[in-house]
Order: structure tokens, then C-alpha cells, then sequence
């Protein structure tokens, strides 16, 4: 009984993962602005990676590989959404047509919005 | 009897003479006579005839203008409609084509070589039998890859450290910018790089926050990986990438101010160079007592230490620094030219 729960929990969080990285895949590909495609790359390195890491740690057992794993997940967590970060920032700074693609809400122009309601 | 002479001014001799004394040629003649005949011969035409001639000219030229014109609008018509389908057909049936013939080739070769893991492969002689059987005795490097890199083959290995700091010379010669010499070209060339690096995200608050947690994993986890390259996987090439991984994070988030306090360019040339000198005279040394069968000092010692494996630690730090400092002047010599 406990096996069952194990492979379909392990399996759940694989194909959880698999259909995260088949959508970022997609979405970087598919996607027409570089802000949107960078959302969509950073879920590779977060969800995805997390999901099938999951599924592979449920699998195997808490093993010294497995803390390796966790391991891993945390370094990722930290360095990917930082690097999207520096991206979109840079996109932002540089690219001057970036109204004409797409609505960005600059944070000082929420706060007049508000003020002048 | 002699020939009568009726033309003796024309004759060899007087011509000759002529020649010697003038230097003028036949040519000059003849161009005197047509240009006599140019201006006896032939009045200037008379106003209409210009016209009448820049008129035909002034229409052969729409004509050939309009048929070159006709021409350009039927190529580009076909090559807009009609073309543009051949090429595109052309360029699939050629692609498809071209995988088949290099899948077929490939697989004509795979189909010779020799299975998979079989004991009579030409891969499993007495050389790789001899790495795994004695190399750990041999060497007393735990890691076996580490053995034969830095140990059977460290020759080799020299030259590929040797190939990285002339790759990062060759980098610095096309792309330092020299800041002493304040000539035009380098100062205009600084301000354009001053320039291009304005737009760049400065003091970037969250890359800071991380990179002050990661910085330091990241060097550890190349220290480690260069001093544990003779018992673990690893050693100096990939340990030396991950530390100047961290190094190139570090400039990134904290500015080349801070990390000039450390990492300068004499540092650089200091560090290279005495890595490779030290890796070139520690493996002379063993290769001539070696090869003399001299006793040396260098002993495998047990093999699982630290320090063990003779020289293989030491030629790990020294390969990992040198790959460590290229990797760093690398990039701040594509970013800056200067350290």
C-alpha cells in the first residue's frame, strides 16, 4: 500500500514536472515578447526542476543523493530567479519601445494613478 | 646589281640615323598624319547635326534603360513569385536530401564499429588495462582520471594550461586597452565602452543579497573541487572554472572597484605565470628522474589522503589557477578591456 502511494506521489510530481518544462519550452519559443519569454524560461529552473527533483527524491528514498538534490533545488531557487531578474531589467532599460509591446506598470505611475484618484 | 634606291629617306639606314638622333618612332608618324587629316579633312558639324545626334543617343539610352528596367522587373518578378518557390523547393529537397545522405553515412560507419563493450575492442589494450590494474598504486590517486591526466600524461596536460594562458594573451592583445597611454584611439575607446556600460543595472540590491550568499559556496566549491581532484571527481580544470565562475558573479554584483582591491592585472600575469613555471619545473623534475630512473622525493604516499599522489595535488592547484585567472580576464577583458 505505502509502495502505491510512493510511485503514484513520485509519479504525480514527474509529470507534474514534465508538463512545466513542455510549457516553458513552448513558451519560450512560442512567446512574442522577451519579458514573456523570460517568464516562461524561468520556470525551467524553478518548478520544473523542483517537480522532477521531487519526483526523483520520493522515489529514490531520503538518501545522502537525495540531500544532494535539495541541495541543488536551493542553489537554483536562488541563482534562476535572480538571472531572470537581471534580464528583464536590462530589457526594460534598454528597450525604448517597451509601451508599444506591452503594458508595463512602473511603479511611480501606479503611485500618481492613486494619488490623483 | 644593286637596288635602285628611289626612297633612300626611308631606307634602314637613314632611319636608323633619325631614331638615334630624335628618338622618335613609327607611331608618332602615323598618329602626326591622322590628326593632320582630322583637322584638313573634316569641318566641325553644324548645330543640328548635334542635335540630331544627341537625340538618337539621348533615345538609345531610354531604350536601353527601359529594357534593362523591363529585364530587372521580370527577374525580380520571378524571383519574387516563381523563384522564391523554386529556391524554397530547391532548399527542402536539398535538406532532406542532405540528412538522409549524412544519417546513411553515419550509420554505414556505426554499422563497423566494433559492439559495444566487447572485451576485443581495440580500446581495451594493455595501456587502459594498465591505468585501471596499477594506477592507483602507481600514481596513488584515488580518482584514476586524475592519475592519468596529471600523472602518465601530464605532458599533456602542460599543454593544455599552456594553450588557455596563450588564448588569454592572444585576448589581451587584441582587446587591452592600454589606460597609461592616453592616446586618441584608446581614450575614445574607453568612452565608448563607458558608454555602452552606462545602461548597464548598477548596485542591483537583490543580486547583491544573493551573490553575497553565493559567492563564498561557489569559490569553497571550487577550492574543493581543485584539492579533492586526486580522490573525488573533479580537479583543476573544472574546480578552476567554477572559482572563476564565482569570481566573474562577485565583479558582477559588487563592480570592478571592489574587485580590483584583490584581482589586478599584475595579479593576473603574477599568478599565471608562476603556476605554469611551477607545473613545467615540478614535472621536468619528475620526468628526468624518472626517465633516468634517479630517486626522487616524490612518493605516492597512501593513497585517500589529502596529500598523497606524489605531485597531482599540487599540479591540480597550479592548473586550476591558471584556468581560474583566464577565465576572469576573459571576461573582464570582453567587458572592459582593462582588469
Amino acid at each position: 500500500m505505502l509502495d502505491i502511494i510512493r510511485f503514484s506521489l513520485s509519479a504525480l510530481c514527474t509529470l507534474a514536472g514534465l508538463f512545466v518544462l513542455l510549457s516553458g519550452i513552448v513558451g519560450t519559443f512560442r512567446f512574442k515578447y522577451s519579458l514573456s519569454r523570460i517568464h516562461a524560461g524561468a520556470l525551467f529552473d524553478t518548478a520544473g526542476i523542483v517537480l522532477m527533483l521531487l519526483g526523483v527524491i520520493i522515489a529514490w528514498g531520503f538518501t545522502l543523493t537525495s540531500l544532494k538534490m535539495l541541495i541543488i533545488i536551493g542553489l537554483l531557487w536562488l541563482a534562476s530567479p535572480v538571472s531572470s531578474h537581471l534580464i528583464g531589467r536590462m530589457e526594460i532599460t534598454i528597450n525604448d519601445e517597451l509601451e508599444k509591446d506591452m503594458m508595463v506598470l512602473d511603479n511611480e505611475m501606479v503611485r500618481h494613478e492613486k494619488e490623483g484618484d | 646589281m644593286a637596288r635602285i634606291r628611289n626612297d633612300y629617306e626611308n631606307s634602314w639606314w637613314p632611319r636608323l640615323l633619325r631614331w638615334l638622333e630624335t628618338g622618335s618612332s613609327a607611331l608618332d608618324d602615323r598618329m602626326e598624319e591622322e590628326m593632320e587629316a582630322t583637322h584638313e579633312g573634316h569641318l566641325l558639324p553644324s548645330p543640328e547635326e548635334i542635335a540630331a545626334q544627341e537625340a538618337k543617343r539621348e533615345e538609345r539610352i531610354q531604350r536601353k534603360l527601359s529594357d534593362e528596367l523591363a529585364l530587372y522587373t521580370h527577374a525580380h518578378q520571378w524571383s519574387r513569385t516563381k523563384g522564391a518557390k523554386l529556391a524554397d523547393w530547391a532548399y527542402r529537397i536539398l535538406a532532406v536530401v542532405i540528412c538522409l545522405a549524412i544519417i546513411f553515412l553515419l550509420l554505414q560507419t556505426a554499422s563497423f564499429l566494433p559492439s559495444f563493450g566487447s572485451p576485443d575492442n581495440p580500446a581495451h589494450n594493455e595501456v587502459s588495462r594498465r591505468y585501471i590494474e596499477k594506477g592507483m598504486e602507481e600514481t596513488g590517486a584515488v580518482n584514476i582520471v586524475a592519475g592519468m591526466i596529471l600523472d602518465y600524461r601530464a605532458f599533456d596536460t602542460l599543454g593544455e594550461s599552456n594553450v588557455l594562458f596563450v588564448a588569454a594573451c592572444s585576448v589581451l592583445i587584441l582587446l587591452r586597452l592600454s589606460s597609461d597611454k592616453k592616446d586618441l584611439s584608446s581614450v575614445h575607446q574607453l568612452e565608448m565602452e563607458a558608454d555602452d556600460r552606462m545602461y548597464e543595472p548598477k548596485n542591483d540590491i537583490i543580486l547583491q543579497k544573493v551573490s553575497t550568499l553565493l559567492v563564498p559556496i561557489i569559490l569553497l566549491y571550487g577550492v574543493y573541487g581543485v584539492m579533492n581532484g586526486h580522490i573525488s571527481p573533479g580537479g583543476g580544470f573544472s574546480g578552476g572554472a567554477v572559482m572563476g565562475a564565482g569570481l566573474i558573479l562577485y565583479l558582477n554584483a559588487f563592480g570592478f572597484k571592489k574587485a580590483q582591491r584583490f584581482f589586478t592585472f599584475p595579479v593576473f600575469q603574477a599568478v599565471s605565470a608562476c603556476a605554469l613555471t611551477f607545473y613545467a619545473l615540478s614535472k621536468a623534475y619528475s620526468f628526468f628522474t624518472g626517465a633516468n630512473h634517479l630517486p626522487s622525493f616524490i612518493s605516492p604516499g597512501t593513497p585517500g589522503n589529502l596529500f598523497s599522489a606524489g605531485l597531482i595535488p599540487y599540479l591540480n592547484i597550479a592548473v586550476g589557477l591558471v584556468v581560474c585567472c583566464t577565465m576572469y580576464a576573459f571576461y573582464t577583458h570582453f567587458r572592459k578591456g582593462d582588469m
